[in-house]
């Protein structure tokens, strides 16, 4: 008997392949002699890329796997696509900063792909258990990767933070879990619905998706869990900060996205009001907050913040429509948040990064480029038309609204009003201020990913449609 | 009232307050002393279950080797309980309030819960009795085949909090003699061993 | 051709103003720049300090001038044409606005009237450019000067052009914004600026004015095309209309608000304030803008208007008082200015006030003629100044000046045709277009037009007077100027003098050679209907032979106090003013109206102004509005960043109560 079905293998295949690559390169790392890490980045880009093309081509449709454990669907694949994309990205921007930082090691891409397979098992959970042991495998991950920078005591409360608050949501998670087995008696998401459709449960199993869409908030960083946001983004070393802006909120995401639908989908009103509420709180809260940061990172982390509250706008809608409000901004928010953090690497003077936003005085004059890509990106981010940021706000409002959520709708605009004024005091202090000393010549690597997302959101309106269509579709997948 | 009924309150009784101890003991020591003692509790709970693989489980890896580590790095490291301590009391009525509410709560909840006989049929693996197979038979059954895929994914996080660990703490310093155990393996007789012919009256 | 006419300017401007001056390479520098450059009255030699030089290509200034002279040649070329014969032409550009029943067609409508104008604006304006090449030649923003200049003869052209109201009120504005825009030029002086806003906002008032004459007669006749209401003018005589609740006479109204339209623009009595002022600009544009070509435009607004006025007695009464009253008036303060700028400017006041009068009683024809002669013999003279003022390394105060004839020869003989011309010597332009008016205006017997005639005759006593006065006080007698200056006074270089020639050569020849197309026998044949024709011009040929000659007599009097009182006995003027000081203070100060608006107008709309600025707005708007929410938004982030302390212990909580506020609210919030 073999231990793997056939087609439970083909299911699975991507992540058997990226966690394989990941154990054969640590080997690599540790046997091979002399210098590794740029084989290894390298090495992880392409492993990386071969595994995102068997993603797109490896099949289509449904597949469940494991007794339904595990599934791919269209909106597995389309999240897949985007977290393996993030993950290469922050692989990207780290391979000169750590040079430079002194900090290189080969075990951080091996990290990325093991929480990169952690991801993609959690997007494809359809179990509380599995769901669970992707989120571990990928926490425990994170949690390292922000103590990376083990001598520098600012990434090392980073980590730790990071990982004792991560037990504490972790711990909200399996409590919450518990209860809902045991209200249903089931773990996996279809037999949960077949439960709580005849009945069972009641209070108990919304206790327990208070709890589980807590442990997940967490994840994504939403209000009231979103505490250890900026401390983390902080301190740990930038190109880990884009990654934990990235990847692992499209990750936790889609899992939420998952999590509430899949099992829940007949309790829609009652999780609607949790998610109203972290949503508006996250809004609200990532508006004001960054008004008053001085450190960049500090204030993109409440961007991020903010931004997760736009998009559990769309998941609060509870329809389809917003469930496509929610992959496009995805979508549009990690490319935005990659090019903005590229940016903010870009950000050194004689190799020592800086990172405060007055470091950014008159960019314009120093680095026409980097100021104008900057200067995309953050109105994007304020929502500004015709920039791909607007489309992203657009659709999960629009969501909100054909809901009957025009409150919600509401204080979401009227947040990012306020939002947008430290998103565009950026670009006064770039264009108008005096110019601080200019910074280091960019490493061209960092420069692609920050130009390639600074003309996305530029052109975004002109190849919105197919990606418009392709989220649809993905939608249409959970339902 | 069974004898079984008897130890189970007993052990929960004993489980719950060692756990109280754990947190409100002064000594560390003491604290760690509390808590193989609450795992013993658990280990007997999961007897009257009939989880014996579970229950030994918990003594061996929890009693015998993470309770004793963290007994020797409570003891190796001289941390000032008392100071840390110190600030609890100032927050103890907003924690307390919450936990209260939360806990009132969850009773509330679980207190109206009933299982359903229907519900037992979803369960997805039932154990079985420990006539027909022992717990240990039970879960190598199903662990390396319907829950290949947790029992890989458990592996996988293993190995990335190991890589976790050595990443964060090892570090190479310079001039440290380690044991190579293949270059003592294959040291033999020829290398190791020099005779000397050594004469009567006179020195090496 | 015509196209060609009025489009090259624009083209000019357009390629001097976004190529000649880079504004995006100029923006850093402006600010740099800011606060060094204290402005002259011309940019010539003075700016010594290496920072204004930054020079820009010359390239700018000699494509306009190029491309005006294209257009004078061609405007020359139409005209003679238009001599013999020719009828209105139009040429549809473009379909402009189609709004309902409202519609207006771009469209260069061209017969004599326009072609008058055309060779007035494009000659004085190619001239200007010429001359500015040397005035302007050293100024760091001669490429936006130039730029300005050929956009205000675009606009100018556009006006000239017009075949409806609306396009007429754009070239109308268009010339209004150059104006601004000119007047302002040297923006970092205060005065200029002033200078500047002042010019605008009174237009505004002519112009509001303007507008509602423009919506008026949108009411009455349905469109705003100049043919149908022609054709319609006659039909509405005698109905009435409702305005401010008074029942008015439809034609005297919309005449009435149309003329103070061309009251503003052509700086008449109550709305003549800001034209002085204007003189703060570059001398060529106060020669094209302020004599020559923009103030004008109200008398050709009047012209073209005319089928409209002569249905409208009353209205076309209330011309002639007008303009017999700013002619009197402007001679009567141009008696006393000192500054030689200022004079000519209150010349040309009073110069427009003829033309008026000359409208008013229906020869208008004769006004027409004024205007054209009054464009050569006026710009000649404040060319002719610049020129002085250029050689007095920028004095303009004649009380400094004195004796120069002898050191600027050539200048002081284009400044005597130009004075000639202006107080009607014999034989010369001024001469057969102003005796003309003063002698139309006693043929039309009306009451306005006695009181005209004997305005006018005092009037042109007075502009002999001052006209001398400005001749002898600037070119004869002791030299008043330091010995310096005096030692730094020099000819002109010819860039500058060659159009004085052109210029002095239109002031002596245009009234001979071209009276008789304007005011003589030809006249119905030239203006073939364009302006309306009367029986006035038959009859002020008709007229006793006192009344032909009283202008020339003024005017020899005039000469004679002049002399008298500068060259002769040079302390008599001190004596006089001392003995009629009131008077002399009165005329001084320009008859106390900026002092009068200042206190009915300008001080009241400056409290009301505060009033609402800090009451309303700063108080009321700020306070609750912008300034409100932001410092309430700032104390919220306050408060909230307060909440990230940094503790683990704190972040755990804030979990754990949000966790129990979820729990909390589905047990007892009714969820179900």
């Amino acid at each position: 008997m073999w231990l793997l079905e056939q087609a439970d293998a083909a299911a699975v295949l991507p992540e058997i392949i990226l966690a394989v690559i990941a154990m054969v390169l640590l080997m690599v790392g540790v046997f091979r002699k002399g210098e590794t890490a740029n084989f290894v980045n390298l090495a992880s880009l392409f492993g990386l890329a071969v595994v995102a093309l068997l993603v797109i081509f490896g099949g289509s449709g449904r597949m469940t796997a494991f007794g339904g454990a595990f599934v791919v669907d269209t909106f597995a694949r389309v999240m897949k696509v985007l977290i393996l994309f993030g993950s290469a990205a922050a692989i990207t921007l780290s391979v000169h900063f750590m040079k430079e930082q002194k900090i290189e090691k080969f075990e951080y891409p091996i990290l990325i792909l093991l929480a990169t397979v952690g991801m993609m098992m959690m997007v494809s959970a359809n179990d509380l258990i599995s769901l669970y042991m992707g989120l571990e495998l990928q926490s425990l991950a994170l949690y390292v990767v922000a103590a990376i920078d083990r001598d520098n005591a600012r990434s090392s409360e980073a980590g730790l933070k990071y990982f004792v608050l991560g037990a504490l949501s972790s711990g909200m998670l399996l409590y919450g879990a518990s209860l809902i087995y045991g209200f249903t008696g089931a773990t996996g998401f279809p037999e949960i619905a077949a439960a709580t459709a005849a009945g069972a449960g009641g209070l108990g199993v919304l206790f327990g998706i208070v709890f589980v869409i807590a442990g997940l908030a967490f994840k994504v960083s939403a209000v009231p869990f979103h505490m250890w946001t900026p401390d983390v983004y902080e301190g740990s070393p930038t190109p880990v900060t884009a990654f934990f802006s990235a990847a692992p909120k499209v990750a936790a995401m889609a899992l939420l996205v998952r999590t509430v639908f899949a099992p829940f989908s007949g309790l829609v009103p009652d999780w609607q009001q949790i998610l109203v509420f972290v949503s508006i709180a996250s809004m609200v809260l990532g508006a004001f907050a960054a008004i008053g940061q001085t450190n960049i990172k500090r204030l993109l982390a409440y961007s991020s913040i903010g931004n997760m509250g736009y998009a559990l706008v769309g998941l609060a809608a509870g329809t389809q429509e917003g469930v496509r409000g929610v992959i496009i901004y995805m979508m549009i928010y990690m490319i935005m948040t990659l090019g903005s953090f590229a940016c903010v690497i870009a950000m050194a003077r004689k190799g020592r990064q800086v990172e405060e936003i007055s470091d950014l005085a008159g960019l314009a004059r120093t680095d026409k480029m980097l100021a104008f890509v900057l200067a995309m990106l953050m109105f994007s981010l304020a929502g500004i038309p015709p920039l791909a940021g607007f489309f992203a706000k657009y659709f999960v409002f629009l969501a909100a609204i054909q809901a009957n959520l025009v409150t919600l709708a509401v204080i979401g605009v009227v947040a990012s009003v306020v939002g947008a004024y430290y998103y565009l005091r950026i670009v006064k202090i770039m264009y108008f201020d005096e110019p601080a000393p200019g910074f280091d010549p960019m490493h061209g690597e960092v420069r692609l990913i920050a130009v390639l997302a600074g003309a996305f959101s530029l052109v975004f309106v002109l190849i919105a449609q197919p990606l418009v269509n392709l989220a649809g579709a993905a939608a249409a997948s959970l339902f | 009232m069974t004898l079984a009924t008897l130890f189970f309150y007993l052990f929960s009784a004993v489980m719950l307050a060692s756990a109280v101890m754990v947190i409100s003991s002064r000594n560390p020591v003491h604290s760690v002393l509390f808590l193989i003692l609450a795992f013993f509790n658990a280990a007997g709970l999961f007897i009257l279950l009939g989880a014996e693989f579970l229950a030994m489980i918990l003594v061996v890896v929890y009693v015998g080797a993470v309770a004793v580590l963290f007994l020797f790095v409570v003891m190796m490291l001289d941390i000032d309980f008392a100071e840390l301590r110190q600030g609890m009391l100032n927050y103890l009525p907003v924690g307390a309030t919450i936990g209260l509410i939360l806990m009132v709560e969850l009773v509330l909840v679980v207190a109206g819960w009933s299982i359903s006989p229907d519900l037992l049929k979803t369960v997805t693996s039932p154990a079985p009795s420990v006539t027909d197979m022992t717990n240990t038979e039970a879960l190598g059954r199903i662990l390396y085949t319907k829950y290949i895929y947790y029992f890989q994914a458990a592996g996988l996080i293993l190995l990335v909090s190991m890589i976790g660990a050595i990443v964060l703490t090892l570090r190479h310093k310079p001039n440290v003699k380690r044991q190579n155990v293949s270059d003592q393996v294959a040291r033999g007789p020829a290398t190791a061993i020099e005779i000397r012919d050594v004469k009567p009256g006179q020195g090496i | 051709m015509y196209q060609a006419i009025v489009f090259l300017p624009l083209i000019g401007a357009l390629i001097a103003g976004l190529a000649g001056t880079s504004l995006f390479r100029m923006m850093g520098r402006e600010a740099e720049a800011f606060g060094h450059d204290t402005g002259h009255d011309h940019g010539h030699g003075e700016h010594g300090d290496a920072h204004e030089h930054h020079h820009q290509p010359p390239w700018p200034m000699y494509l306009t001038s190029a491309l005006l002279i294209v257009t004078a040649v061609l405007s020359w070329v139409a005209f003679i044409g238009y001599l013999h014969d020719g009828g209105v032409q139009k040429f549809e550009i473009l379909r402009w606005v189609g709004s309902g029943a409202l519609s207006a067609n771009w469209v260069l409508r061209i017969d004599t009237l326009t072609a008058v104008m055309l060779v007035v604006v494009t000659t004085v304006s190619a001239l200007v450019h010429v001359y500015s090449i040397g005035y302007m030649g050293h100024d760091p923003h001669q490429a936006r000067f130039f730029s300005y200049l050929s956009l205000f003869t675009f606009a100018m052209l556009m006006l000239v052009t017009s075949d409806n109201l609306l396009q007429l009120f754009f070239g109308w504005e268009g010339v209004g914004l150059a104006s601004y825009l000119l007047i302002g030029f040297w923006y970092k002086r205060p005065s200029a600026n002033a200078a500047a806003i002042k010019a605008f906002v009174v237009n505004r008032v002519g112009d509001f004015g303007f507008a509602l004459g423009i919506f008026a007669t949108f009411l009455i006749f349905g469109t705003i095309d100049f043919d149908p209401i022609f054709a319609g003018a006659a039909g509405q005589v005698g109905k009435t209309m409702d305005f401010l609740g008074y029942n008015v006479d439809v034609m005297t109204t919309i005449c009435l608000l149309l003329f103070m339209g061309a009251m503003g623009k052509s700086a008449q009595f109550l709305l003549h304030t800001w034209l002085p002022d204007a003189m703060e600009g570059p001398t060529p544009v106060s020669a094209l803008i302020h004599a020559a070509t923009m103030v004008t435009a109200g008398v050709f607004l009047v012209a073209r208007m005319s089928p409209l006025f002569e249905t409208a007695p009353y209205a076309s009464d209330f011309v002639i008082i007008i303009g017999a009253i700013t002619a009197f008036f402007a001679a009567t303060v141009g008696l006393v200015q000192n500054d030689i700028k200022r004079v000519i400017a209150y010349s040309t006041c009073s110069q427009l006030g003829y033309m008026f009068v000359a409208l008013g009683v229906g020869a208008y024809g004769v006004g027409i003629f004024h205007l054209f002669t009054h464009a050569f013999f006026k710009a000649l003279l404040f060319l002719g100044s610049g020129s002085v003022i250029h050689a007095m390394s920028d004095e303009q105060d004649m009380r400094k000046m004195g004796g120069l004839a002898p050191h600027i020869r050539i200048t002081w003989v284009m400044m005597l045709i130009g004075t000639l011309a202006l107080t009607g010597f014999p034989f010369t332009a001024g001469y057969f277009s102003k005796d003309a008016i003063i002698e139309s205006s006693f043929a039309s017997r009306a009451g306005p037009g006695a009181f005209a005639f004997w305005l006018l005759v005092i009037a042109a006593a007075f502009t002999a007077f001052y006209s001398w006065r400005l001749m002898l006080m600037t070119f004869h007698g002791r030299p008043r100027a330091s010995a310096a200056t005096m030692e730094h006074v020099h000819e002109s270089p010819q860039v500058m003098l060659i159009p004085l020639y052109f210029l002095a050569a239109g002031a002596l020849a245009a009234g001979f050679v071209f009276k008789d197309y304007f005011i003589g026998h030809d006249y119905d044949a030239f203006w073939r209907g364009s302006v309306v024709s009367t029986e006035i011009i038959e009859e002020m040929h008709h007229i006793p032979a006192w009344v032909i000659w009283s202008p020339t007599v003024a005017m020899v009097l005039g000469f004679l106090v002049a002399w008298l009182f500068y060259i002769r006995r040079p302390d008599l003027p001190a004596t006089l003013a001392a003995q009629n000081e009131p008077l002399y203070r009165f005329l001084l100060n320009k008859w106390y109206f900026d002092e009068l608006y200042d206190f009915i107008f300008v001080r009241p709309a400056f409290w009301l102004g505060r009033l609402f600025w800090k009451r309303g707005d700063g108080w009321a708007i700020d306070g609750f509005g912008p300034d409100g929410v932001s410092a309430w938004v700032v104390d919220i982030t306050n408060r909230v960043v307060r909440l990230q302390t940094g503790y683990v212990y704190h972040y755990a909580f804030a979990m754990l109560i949000g966790v129990a506020a979820l729990v909390t609210w589905f047990m007892f919030g009714g969820a179900h």
